[in-house]
C-alpha cells in the first residue's frame, strides 16, 4: 500500500519535557494514498498538534513523521509545497478582496506572475465564488469562508489536502456541499486527511479513519477494519425487507448457525449473528419461498457513536 | 528574499491605505504647523526677534516628533505578528512554502519603508508650510540640520517599531500588545523623566533654599546670580536624572535632536543672552553615545523577534 503520510512514534510536549502537557503520545498512522483518512476525536484529543507537525508549525517532542516521502521536520518547506492545509478558522484578509487573496498566496505558492490570477479564478470558479471573486471576504458568511479556505488549498494543486475541523460552524447544507466537494477531490486522484469531532462526517466521507484521544490513536485502518472487532464483539445485523402484507417465515432463519436474535416488525426483519453470516442469508432468501417476498437484504452498520463507545472500552 | 519582497508589497499597500496611518499624519501635520503658530505669535506678541527662525519652526516640529515617531511605531507594529495570529492567517501564510525568515522581513523591510516615506513626507510638508506662513529663508546649515533631524527621527520611529514588533511576537492578542506598546512609549516619555528626578531628589535631600531678598531683587528675577550650592544641586540632579534615563530611547532621541536646533533663539533687544548653537559634526561628535544607542536598540529588538518568531511554534 502507497502511503501518503506515515508517523512513527511522534510525540508532542507543549512546555519542559518532564513537566509539560503531553499533547500527542506515541501516535503511529499510516494515511494511504488517494483515500479519505479521517481523524477523529474529541476535542483536545491531540488533532490539530499532529496536523501541525506534519505540515511544520510545530516540531515534534520526539518520533518522526513522513509527508509525500519527505521528512517533516528537514524537508519542511518541500512538505508544505505539495500539501494544502485548511486550517481551523480558515484565516483570510478581510479587508482584501478573495481575488486579492488569492492572489496574494498564489504568489508565496511559487505560481509565476502571469499565471496567478488565472489560478485564483480557476479555483474560485471550483467552489462556487467566482462570482464574488471582487467583493471583501469581510462580507463573506462563514460557510463562504469555508469554501473560499478551499480554495486557497486547491492553489497549488497539491497532492495532499489537510482539513483541520472544517464544517465546524457550517450550516448543513453547506457541510453537504463540502463533503460533496471532497469526494470530488477524491475522484481526481487527491488525498485527503481530515479531522473532525463529528462521528458521522467519518462514516459519510471518509475511507479510512483513526480515532485518537488523549493523544493516543485507539484503533486505525479502513472503515471495514474498524466495523470488524465491533461486530465480532456485539455481532452482525442485517435487515431484510419484505413484500407489504406477506408473512415471512423465520424458523429456517433462526436455524443458520451463529443467529442469536430474529425480530420481525411490519414489513422488516432484522437478523443478529455472532458471526457473518451474509453468505447463507443471502443463499437462503434467494430460494423460495423468501425469494417470492423479500425485496431486499441489506448488512447494517453499526453506528459511529457504538463504534466509538466501542472503542473508548464502553458498551 | 522574493518571498520576503512579496509579503513587503502587500503590507506596505496594507499600510499606506490604512486609516491609521493617515490618522497619525493628519495629526502630526496639525500639531506641528499649530506649535510652529503658536510660538511664532507668542514672539510677535513679546516682541522678541528670532536669529534663526527656520530652527525654531524645526525646533518646534522635533518636540511634536518626540511624540509622534513613537506612536508611528507602535502603530505599525503592534499587530504585526499577534494580528496575524489573531485572524488565523498566519497558519494560512506558514503553511506556504517559505521560511519563516520570509515573514518577518517582509514586515520589518515595509515598515522601514512607510516609517522614512512617513516622517520624511510630513516632516517636509509641516516645514514647507511652515515656512510660507512666517516667510522665512533656509540656510544650506538648517538644510543639513533637517535632513539629520529626519534621519534620527526615522530610527527613533523605527525604534519603537522594533520594540513592537518584539512584543507583538511574544502575545497572541494584538490588544495586549497594543497595550503594551503605548505602556513602554508612556513609561519613558513621561514616567522616567519624572520619577528619575524624583529619585535624583530622594538620593541628594532637599535642595538648598535661596534667601528670599535675592529672588525679588530689582524685579529681575531671570538676570540674578543664583547661589552656586543652588546650581551645583540641580547640576547633580541632571546629572542623576540623565544617568537613569540612559535605558530610555527617549531621551537619546532628544539628547541628539535637541542641540541640532536648541540654542537657537536670542531672547530681548539687548541681545543679552545670544548662545551659540552647535555645529552638526560637533553634535554628532559629542552625542556619538546617543547615536550608538539609537541604532543600537532597534537592533537588538529586531534580533530578539527573529529569535522568539522563529523558534516560537504555531498550533
Amino acid at each position: 500500500m502507497s502511503l501518503a503520510i506515515e508517523t512513527e512514534s511522534l510525540v508532542k510536549i507543549y512546555g519542559k519535557k518532564d513537566s509539560g502537557v503531553k499533547a500527542l503520545d506515541g501516535i503511529s498512522m499510516k494515511v494511504p494514498k488517494a483515500g479519505v483518512y479521517g481523524l477523529f476525536g474529541p476535542n483536545g484529543s491531540g488533532k490539530t498538534t499532529l496536523i501541525s507537525i506534519l505540515v511544520g508549525l510545530l516540531l515534534p517532542t520526539s518520533g518522526s513523521a513522513k509527508v509525500l516521502g519527505f521528512d517533516a521536520v528537514k524537508d519542511s518547506i518541500e512538505v508544505r509545497r505539495r500539501v494544502g492545509l485548511l486550517p481551523e478558522g480558515f484565516g483570510f484578509y478581510d479587508h482584501m478582496t478573495a481575488l486579492e487573496n488569492l492572489v496574494f498566496l498564489a504568489s508565496l505558492d511559487g505560481i509565476p506572475p502571469d499565471r496567478r490570477r488565472v489560478r485564483a479564478l480557476e479555483v474560485l470558479e471550483a467552489v462556487g465564488l467566482k462570482d464574488r471573486a471582487n467583493a471583501k471576504v469581510s462580507t463573506f458568511s462563514r460557510g463562504m469562508k469555508q469554501r473560499l479556505g478551499i480554495a486557497q488549498v486547491l492553489l497549488k494543486d497539491p497532492e495532499l489536502l489537510i482539513f483541520d475541523e472544517p464544517t465546524v460552524g457550517i450550516d448543513p447544507e453547506g457541510a453537504a456541499e463540502f463533503r460533496s466537494m471532497v469526494r470530488r477531490l477524491n475522484e481526481e486522484g487527491k488525498t485527503i486527511l481530515m479531522s473532525t469531532h463529528l462521528l458521522y462526517e467519518v462514516g459519510m466521507i471518509c475511507t479510512h479513519a483513526a480515532i485518537i484521544r488523549g493523544g493516543r490513536i485507539m484503533m486505525q485502518g479502513s472503515i471495514e477494519e474498524l466495523y470488524r472487532p465491533f461486530r465480532d464483539a456485539k455481532g452482525y445485523s442485517y435487515e431484510i425487507h419484505v413484500k407489504p402484507g406477506s408473512n415471512m417465515p423465520l424458523q429456517e432463519i433462526r436455524l443458520l448457525p451463529e443467529v442469536s436474535e430474529v425480530v420481525q416488525s411490519n414489513d422488516k426483519v432484522v437478523v443478529v449473528a455472532k458471526k457473518d453470516i451474509g453468505g447463507d442469508l443471502f443463499s437462503l432468501v434467494s430460494k423460495s419461498p423468501y425469494r417470492e417476498i423479500v425485496e431486499s437484504l441489506t448488512p447494517l452498520n453499526p453506528s459511529w457513536e457504538d463504534i466509538y463507545r466501542f472503542y473508548q472500552g464502553g458498551v | 528574499m522574493v518571498n520576503a519582497l512579496l509579503i513587503a508589497h502587500k503590507e506596505f499597500t496594507d499600510m499606506i491605505t490604512s486609516k491609521r496611518l493617515w490618522l497619525i499624519v493628519g495629526l502630526f501635520l496639525l500639531l506641528s504647523v499649530a506649535s510652529t503658530y503658536a510660538t511664532s505669535f507668542g514672539f510677535r506678541i513679546a516682541g522678541l526677534r528670532v536669529a534663526r527662525p527656520m530652527l525654531t519652526i524645526a525646533s518646534n516640529l522635533s518636540s511634536t516628533m518626540s511624540y509622534m515617531a513613537p506612536i508611528l511605531g507602535v502603530a505599525l507594529a503592534f499587530d504585526a505578528i499577534s494580528g496575524e495570529r489573531e485572524r488565523g492567517t498566519l497558519r494560512i501564510l506558514l503553511s506556504r512554502p517559505i521560511f519563516r525568515e520570509d515573514v518577518i522581513n517582509g514586515k520589518i523591510i515595509s515598515a522601514l519603508v512607510v516609517i522614512g516615506l512617513t516622517i520624511t513626507a510630513s516632516s517636509l510638508v509641516s516645514i514647507s508650510v511652515s515656512i510660507l506662513l512666517h516667510n522665512v529663508t533656509v540656510s544650506v546649515d538648517d538644510i543639513s540640520r533637517i535632513c539629520l533631524f529626519i534621519v534620527f527621527s526615522i530610527v527613533f520611529s523605527f525604534a519603537y517599531y522594533a520594540l513592537s514588533l518584539f512584543i507583538s511576537t511574544l502575545f497572541s492578542r494584538s490588544s495586549y500588545s497594543l497595550i503594551s506598546g503605548i505602556g513602554i512609549w508612556i513609561f519613558f516619555a513621561f514616567i522616567l523623566p519624572i520619577a528619575s528626578s524624583l529619585v535624583a531628589i530622594v538620593l541628594l535631600g532637599p535642595p538648598p533654599t535661596i534667601p528670599l531678598f535675592n529672588r525679588t531683587q530689582g524685579g529681575q528675577f531671570g538676570n540674578m546670580s543664583l547661589p552656586e550650592s543652588y546650581v551645583s544641586y540641580y547640576r547633580k540632579v541632571s546629572e542623576i536624572s540623565s544617568a537613569i534615563q540612559t535605558v530610555s530611547i527617549n531621551h537619546h532621541y532628544s539628547q541628539i535632536v535637541n542641540p541640532l536646533f536648541g540654542a537657537a533663539i536670542s531672547i530681548g533687544p539687548a541681545g543679552s543672552r545670544v548662545e551659540r548653537t552647535l555645529d552638526v559634526p560637533t553634535i554628532i561628535s559629542s552625542h556619538a553615545i546617543d547615536l550608538i544607542v539609537l541604532i543600537i536598540f532597534p537592533i537588538i529588538f529586531l534580533v530578539a523577534s527573529y529569535m522568539v518568531f522563529t523558534r516560537r511554534q504555531e498550533k
